[in-house]
């Protein structure tokens, strides 16, 4: 199988790495988009799209903005899972789907042991809108607050209410429910809500973290984010500190502009506005989101993820073909994770810089 | 290839040089010419010729200063392109634009102080895309529950310095610093001030207990840098007695005061709130152990970062506008809340007059170091104003008018006429840092030392002057021509290896299993992922 394929025909790897210089260098506002990638590779396309003075964006952006919205709006309490770990006492869960979003999360989360920090106790679970049969964990009482996904908002709203003593429009037993669950929260000497922004809505988000600062007027709470798939914490990271902002950001006039509709991939693309574009998705090949199909297309993907149409290049995947920095879910932080299965594939950053290699010397750098 | 730059006024104060010299470099080393003729030869007559310049307290990098940039994406819209050949450069406030300010200003190191070291990894990318400047940092305990559970358990001294030890060299960074020791854990389980010699519950240990363990374990393991030390009671009105305990506290031991104008503060006037910055500069005056950098307030639209947790939730009510990040990390965490520093606000101005009394009242100026704490008293570009200050009493008099009148009444500012001489500036920015640091290849000018070097052109505004070198080089490679940056080197980071003995690690490594139920090879620092972003020097320790 050849690592590298034009409309799902094989060729070279250097003549796929020629042709992708020239589409992007030809066009006059290219697209990096994806960003599935290693910090490592996030830095490469984020100075790729800066030199040839295109956008990027991350295929989860949405889940990143939905919380960033919230942060520069109103700001955030946040904390760590091994904090979390180590010290919550109260654990309120928000959201369908928490387990899927972040396989990991119960193991890292201890539910079932005792807190060790500030002092050992059982701790309580809450789960405010779990879907049918989803809280269910051994060893582990969880108490529900039912809601679906429509009502999730009201049902915060409620509880954020009642945490402040206002009033909340409910039935009787629903409001016993809610009164009991604010009760509990008030409670809490550490307590942390964890949430996953890809399931939710950012006023749900809003609403959390505003109960959340109405809580630490007495005692201490705080959150963990559950974040967007295919390294987009990590690239969110690299992003900020290369160019102050997050991905869906774009470089016509020669420096960085952030605008979460302008510089959207799809947009861009089924606009015509974007006029070719380089799709990274190094994990698991997902596949670019946009309608249109004749946009120049180079697509980065692991071995077997071509697409029928335009340049394909593989690459290797992050982390388990090849050493790669990474967000860490399980520790909030960058950790470097060490190939299982190493592959003679090159990595993003690696197939960036192949490519920048064939520029033509009249792109300034 | 022999340069010379030729008749410049050299103020070299760690080799006794202030008057017109030659200097000269080679292979990204001042040289000594031997009798050769030089290659190149640039005439910088009617400049002032200095070492590459030192920050040794300014937050540029990690996940705190990254929050700060999510949070306030209005604070730092771009509005022009960059240069050819250096990526980013014009990008605001990325690291990028970091490197490039710093160097334009004749600055080629700084240092970051605050790392967690549970996120050293993020720090050092962070601080691999600095270009230009060298780069340090330093790492923060004095919450983290491994050490104060030692404390609890009156652990020998052995087992403290041989995990301070092992944290250092893990993160990759010059020293410790400790920050509101034992006051983000206190805040963790709820309390809301903390003071010296407050107990932190679960534990059962001061704060005086956990810095002067922490000095002292500093000293034991040869760390050139002194414990860097972010005290209790930050900011608030009367905590003169706060600052003035802790150098009691420190009993003669080397210990680095970090921003201690937010600590400088006395219960006098109607507001009850004035300068007490003359105690404390008397009190410095009188502890030659105790060295500081001042954190100047500028009058600015900025942002306050840092690891002092509990006293940034504090500062989220009066936050401007009003939004902030509390993060309660492991050990540490840190606050971001913005801020607008205001000449009309009687408690800002205040502020400003009491750090410019710090500088103007500390007899030796290697005793005091320049820092805004950028950004939390002010954004570091504001230096080449707090240098034209100090250089001049007409220039304070005309912002003092400035001020509201009742600040007269609680500073003794307007009545210092202290100006600080360019030697004075120089010992500050180049010397005394290099010494704080540990730094034997920097600071100075005379053979053998790196050939970071900025040259200014002398002139009546020396704001102006310090605020675009007409020339800057570094490693001898001319980086900054007429105060524009004119092509990327890449710096290095630097860093200590204090040896330790090698069986803490297995103990770390039970603690991460137990209390974590994690590897903790997770939170390394591999050379290896740095490789092609970082490239490490080594500093000395001592003994």
């Amino acid at each position: 199988m050849s690592n590298a394929t034009l409309d799902g025909k094989s060729i070279s790897s250097e003549d796929a790495y020629e042709q992708a210089a020239k589409i992007l260098q030809e066009a006059s506002f290219p697209l990096v988009a994806g960003l599935g990638a290693d910090v490592a590779g996030a830095q490469a396309a984020i100075l790729l799209a800066e030199r040839l003075r295109g956008a990027f964006d991350h295929l989860a952006s949405r889940d990143s903005l939905t919380d960033l919205e919230v942060l520069r709006s109103a700001g955030v309490f946040v904390t760590t899972p091994n904090e979390a770990r180590v010290r919550a006492d109260l654990v309120l869960l928000v959201g369908p789907g928490l387990q899927s979003y972040w396989p990991g999360i119960f193991d890292r989360l201890a539910l079932d042991k005792e807190t060790i920090h500030g002092g050992t106790s059982k701790r309580r679970v809450l789960w405010i809108g779990p879907k049918r049969n989803e809280a269910k964990l051994d060893g582990v009482e969880i108490e529900t607050i039912a809601a679906t996904e429509q009502d999730l908002a009201g049902v915060l709203g409620a509880l954020r209410a009642r945490v402040g003593g206002r009033p909340a429009a409910l039935a009787p037993a629903a409001l016993k429910k809610i009164d009991a669950a604010a009760e509990a929260l008030r409670a809490a000497r550490f307590g942390v809500a964890v949430w996953a922004a890809a399931g939710l809505d950012p006023l749900i988000v809003e609403m959390l973290q505003g109960m959340i600062a109405d809580l630490n007027v007495t005692t201490r709470f705080t959150g963990v984010p559950i974040g967007g798939r295919s390294g987009a914490t990590g690239v969110l990271q690299a992003s900020a500190w290369m160019t102050g902002f997050p991905p869906r950001t774009g470089f016509g006039r020669g420096y960085p502009e952030h605008d979460t509709w302008r510089f959207e991939a799809s947009r861009l693309v089924d606009s015509g506005e974007a006029d070719a574009a380089l799709w990274i998705s190094a994990y698991d090949g997902e596949a670019p989101p946009w309608e249109s199909d004749d946009i120049p297309l180079i697509t980065l993907g692991p071995p077997g993820s071509a697409p029928k149409r335009g340049l394909f290049i593989a690459v290797g995947k992050p982390g388990e073909n090849y050493d790669a920095v990474e967000f860490a879910q399980e520790t909030s932080s960058l950790v470097l994770r060490r190939a299982g299965a190493p592959a003679e594939l090159p990595t993003v950053a690696e197939a960036i810089a192949a490519i920048s290699a064939k520029f033509s010397e009249d792109l300034p750098c | 290839m022999l340069t010379r730059l030729r008749g410049g006024h050299v103020v070299d104060p760690f080799n006794g040089v202030d008057g017109v010299a030659d200097v000269y470099l080679e292979d990204g080393r001042i040289v000594a010419p031997d009798g050769r003729a030089p290659d190149e030869e640039i005439d910088v007559s009617g400049h002032v010729v200095m070492a590459g310049a030192i920050d040794i307290h300014s937050h540029i990098a990690g996940g705190n200063v990254n929050s700060a940039r999510l949070l306030l994406p209005e604070m730092h819209r771009s509005i022009r392109a960059r240069l050819d050949g250096t990526p980013l450069s014009t990008a605001k406030w990325s690291t990028f634009e970091t490197g490039r300010l710093y160097a334009q200003m004749g600055f080629t190191t700084v240092v970051e102080p605050a790392v967690a070291p549970h996120h050293a990894l993020h720090a050092h990318f962070e601080l691999g895309d600095v270009p230009i400047i060298d780069k340090g940092a330093l790492t923060v305990l004095g919450n983290d529950d491994f050490l104060l559970a030692a404390l609890r358990s009156n652990e020998s001294e052995t087992a403290i310095t041989d995990y301070v030890a092992q944290t250092v060299e893990a993160t990759g960074t010059l020293g410790l610093k400790c920050i509101n020791p034992g006051g983000a854990d206190a805040f963790k389980q709820n309390m809301r001030a903390f003071g010296l010699d407050e107990i932190v519950p679960f534990y059962g240990v001061t704060s005086r207990q956990i810095f002067t363990s922490l000095q002292k374990a500093t000293q034991t393991v040869g760390i050139p840098h002194p414990l860097h030390l972010h005290m209790n009671n930050l900011g608030i009105a009367g905590n003169i007695d706060t600052a003035l305990a802790t150098i009691d506290a420190a009993e003669g031991l080397p210990l680095h005061l970090a921003h201690v104008q937010f600590y400088a503060y006395g219960l006098e006037g109607k507001s009850a709130f004035s300068s007490a910055a003359p105690a404390l500069a008397a009190k410095i005056n009188a502890n030659k152990n105790i060295t500081v950098d001042v954190g100047q307030v500028m009058f600015s639209d900025t942002v306050t970062i840092s690891s002092d947790v509990l006293s940034q939730y504090g500062r989220l009510e009066g936050a401007i506008p009003k939004k902030g990040v509390i993060f309660d990390g492991d050990a540490n965490g840190g606050g971001v809340v913005p801020y607008a520093y205001r000449i009309s606000n009687y408690y800002n101005a205040v502020q400003w007059a009491a750090g410019l009394e710090l500088f103007l009242l500390i007899e030796d100026p290697l005793q005091v170091f320049f820092t805004t704490d950028h950004p939390n008293g002010g954004p570091f570009t504001t230096y080449p104003e707090l240098f034209a200050l100090l250089m001049s009493a007409e220039l304070r008099a005309q912002w003092l008018e400035r001020l509201p009148a009742e600040v007269r009444d609680v500073t003794t500012l307007p009545s210092i006429t202290r100006e600080y001489t360019l030697n004075e500036i120089a010992l500050m920015s180049r010397v005394g840092p290099a010494r704080l640091y540990g730094f034997t290849d920097r600071g100075r000018l005379d053979a053998g030392s790196i050939a970071d070097i900025a040259v200014y052109k002398d002139q009546r505004d020396k704001a102006g002057m310090f605020r675009n070198a007409a020339y800057v080089f570094k490693d001898g490679e001319l980086v900054v021509r007429d105060g524009a940056v004119t092509k990327y080197v890449k710096g290095k980071t630097l860093r200590i290896r204090p040896g330790y003995d090698r069986a803490i690690e297995k103990r770390l490594d039970a603690y991460y299993d137990d209390v974590y139920g994690l590897s903790r090879a997770i939170f390394e620092v591999p050379e290896s992922a740095l490789a092609g972003k970082s490239v490490y020097a080594e500093v000395a320790c001592r003994n």
